[in-house]
């Protein structure tokens, strides 16, 4: 299958992840790279612009800019052009999607689709064959899975930011380590440590961020959680939000609630577990227990 | 006759335009514009300053980690009095120098090797690329862009199975850069100070350095032979060094920025003159024997930035080698530093796989007022006037029609997303 990649205001860590997913070597065997940001690549950039046919799949990073010109077209030309000639589009990373970090640099700036939750016009006609594919990077086997996918055209079912089902289903929170603090109320949490959840004072947007950190492993070892820093959010639209190291409280309590998760069962639960007070929550976890 | 043509330079982390001026058969004059922007100084303004670890990795794809270490060294840099364990620091200097190892793999196979026309199986590349990223996920969460180092220390816990993992995957390493970059013992790689000697050897580093002579380039791309590191560690010394003369003091007062016209990225002078930082910059300053015998033969030109480069691998395999040896896990991963002055400003200096980068923070009522960003790219690639041209500018000058000109320009390791952060 072939594959153009063109990035837009980028910080290249799309590209780079990709180049980390284990079976890159042997999914490389199914795809073509007409323009790649760092592969070696049939074409040049000029001759992109200068224009080529048969493009199977576009996908777009960074965030968009009006006017942007990149070397002598605008952005927006090879966009269409592209876009047309492309049976799929996939938008990977935060950014293409939703405006991402940089949308927050200038103004006309955003995602293909959506400039934060706002759906834009630009692109209407592309957005039934756009797939989103956010995270601040995306991580590797969520690209390189989707476009397998597509390939081997394989059923995709889609949320309705487009994001597919099949990774971005889960919430970051699920296959977090640190869960059993969460479901037990356990709002004590220092950095540093093995123990605990950000969810209460620091941050962790884990319970209502859609994604699979917690599932499929970064780098195939670990995750951003499991290392004692909070989830950022990082494939929503609001991403990212200000004082991303703290948690806004209502009432003392969290302010936002887990995913489709009523104030009231949160409340209820949560008085409950916090009435238990289990032991084995406040002792170190490498500490012997009769100790 | 006077000729202009313009130029699209790509896979650089981005690209950016040269416009070669040629005077009959030579380059005159060369301008670099990098046309795009993306305002991360401006976006930090206002906020809180702990977002700044979040958004600052963002900076970059390939060198996001050290821009990671630049700002928690700049908060860090804001408090009186700050606690920070020999651990935490250590783990923090260890996936630091795994990034640079990395980029330094990249650049080599990626960006080298097809300018040299060598070819290399795809997983040369590959696979310590993946290992180093793995190597910092196990101590940071996730590569690219995690945010673990903060103010105090690290984020989470480590323990011996996490170092464990990072021991395994460091001896691949060794091995990979044994087999594939030079076949030799490492240690006696890092003493060697014979050229002859390191192209004796099987290896993709002596087949690139061969062809380089073969081909005549072994002095192209000279420039002012001016070099600046300004981070220091157990491994590089800060200072200047003009030719072979070196100053050890270094002040940031003297930093200056300017605007290019035309382009999207500023220019960085000491005191008032432009510097090559990176690699051959730090070898400069150590006087590392290899580099600095290719320095005396060929001067500052891509045949001594190329070998500088590829011979900063072993000294930071050995280098993290006993960082590892030396981490005690009783230490405190983090120490609370209590909340960060409402006032006050702070620098934090790393040096990354390109050079120096340096971040300055203002804190102002708790929030962010100023920051300012200056990367190593800025420091090559800016550029100055034909009367005071900045370092790649003065290293394309001259060349003829027919010179590797790209080469040239990518013996620097220019990384477009950071010049225009």
């Amino acid at each position: 299958m072939r594959l153009l990649w063109l990035s837009a205001l980028a910080c290249n860590g799309n590209a780079h992840s990709l180049l980390n997913y284990p079976g890159f070597q042997e999914w490389q065997e199914d795809f073509h790279w007409l323009y790649h940001p760092l592969l070696p690549s049939r074409y040049t950039f000029p001759e992109i612009e200068k224009g080529i046919e048969g493009v199977e799949v576009l996908i777009v990073d960074g965030t968009l800019e009006e006017g942007l010109i990149k070397n002598r077209l605008p952005y927006r030309e090879l966009l269409l052009r592209y876009g047309d000639q492309a049976e799929r589009i996939v938008t990977v990373g935060t950014c293409a999607t939703f405006g991402g970090i940089f949308a927050q640099g200038g103004g006309g700036r955003s995602g293909l689709h959506f400039e934060g939750d706002e759906h834009l016009k630009g692109y209407e006609r592309f957005w039934e064959k756009t797939v989103s594919l956010p995270g601040c990077p995306v991580q590797p086997e969520v690209l390189a899975g989707t476009l397998s996918i597509i390939r081997r055209r394989d059923p995709l079912p889609l949320d309705t930011l487009h994001r597919p089902k099949y990774f971005y289903a889960y919430t970051i929170h699920d296959g977090c380590t640190r869960n059993e603090y969460f479901e037990y109320k356990i709002d004590e949490h220092h950095f540093g440590t093995l123990e605990g959840c950000m969810f209460y004072d620091h941050g962790c947007q884990g319970t209502f961020t859609h994604g699979s950190c917690n599932k499929i492993l970064w780098n195939g070892v670990n995750s951003k959680t499991r290392a004692g820093t909070p989830c950022l959010g990082c494939t929503e639209p609001d991403f990212p939000r200000e004082g991303l190291w703290r948690t806004p409280k209502h009432m003392g309590i969290p302010a936002r609630m887990p995913l489709g998760v009523p104030r009231r069962a949160y409340l209820g639960l949560a008085g409950i577990a916090k009435a238990f007070r289990i032991e084995r929550f406040t002792r170190p976890l490498m500490e012997d227990e009769g100790g | 006759m006077a000729e202009v043509r313009l130029e699209l330079i790509e896979k650089i982390e981005g690209e950016a335009q040269v416009r070669y001026h040629y005077e009959k058969d030579h380059i005159d004059f060369a301008e670099i514009l990098f046309l795009t922007g993306r305002g991360i100084e401006r976006i930090l303004e206002g906020r809180d300053p702990w977002d700044a670890l979040a958004i600052n990795p963002r900076v970059c794809g390939i060198c996001g980690h050290a821009h990671l270490i630049a700002t928690v060294r700049a908060l860090e840099d804001c408090y009186d009095d700050l606690q920070v364990s020999a651990k935490a620091k250590q783990i923090r200097e260890l996936t630091l120098a795994f990034e640079v190892l990395q980029n330094h793999f990249k650049w080599f196979y990626l960006t080298i090797l097809p300018l040299l026309e060598l070819k290399a199986p795809m997983e040369r590349v590959l696979e310590p690329s993946r290992l180093l990223g793995e190597m910092i996920a196990l101590l940071a969460g996730q590569y690219p862009h995690n945010s673990y180092a903060i103010p105090g220390g690290i984020s989470g816990e480590i323990t011996p199975v996490e170092l464990l993992g990072v021991r395994e995957r460091h001896q691949r390493i060794r091995k990979h850069f044994q087999e594939s970059v030079i076949h030799v013992d490492l240690e006696q790689f890092v003493r060697c100070d014979r050229i002859e000697t390191m192209l004796e050897r099987e290896g993709d580093l002596p087949r690139a350095m061969q062809r380089i002579l073969d081909w005549g380039w072994e002095r192209l791309g000279r420039s002012h032979d001016r070099f600046i590191v300004f981070g220091s560690n157990d491994l590089f010394e800060a200072g200047k060094s003009i030719g072979t003369r070196l100053r050890r003091h270094l002040d940031l007062r003297y930093l200056q920025e300017s605007p290019i016209q035309g382009s999207r990225a500023r220019r960085v002078l000491y005191r008032g003159r432009s510097y090559e930082t990176g690699p051959l910059a730090r070898a400069m300053l150590l006087k590392t024997p290899l580099t600095r015998e290719a320095h005396r033969r060929y001067g500052d030109s891509l045949f001594s930035r190329i070998l500088a480069r590829v011979c900063e691998i072993p000294r930071l395999l050995r280098y993290t080698e006993s960082l590892i040896g030396s981490i005690d896990l009783s230490e405190p991963a983090w120490v609370d530093p209590g909340p960060l002055p409402v006032e006050a400003e702070g620098v934090g200096i790393v040096e990354a796989a390109r050079g120096s980068l340096i971040h300055q923070v203002r804190v102002g009522e708790g929030k962010i007022q100023k920051y300012r960003i200056v990367t190593p790219t800025q420091w090559n690639l800016g550029n100055g006037s034909r009367e005071d041209p900045g370092v790649a500018q003065a290293a394309l000058i001259g060349l003829r029609r027919g010179d590797p000109a790209e080469l040239v320009f990518k013996s620097f390791d220019v990384c477009s997303v950071c010049t225009t952060k």
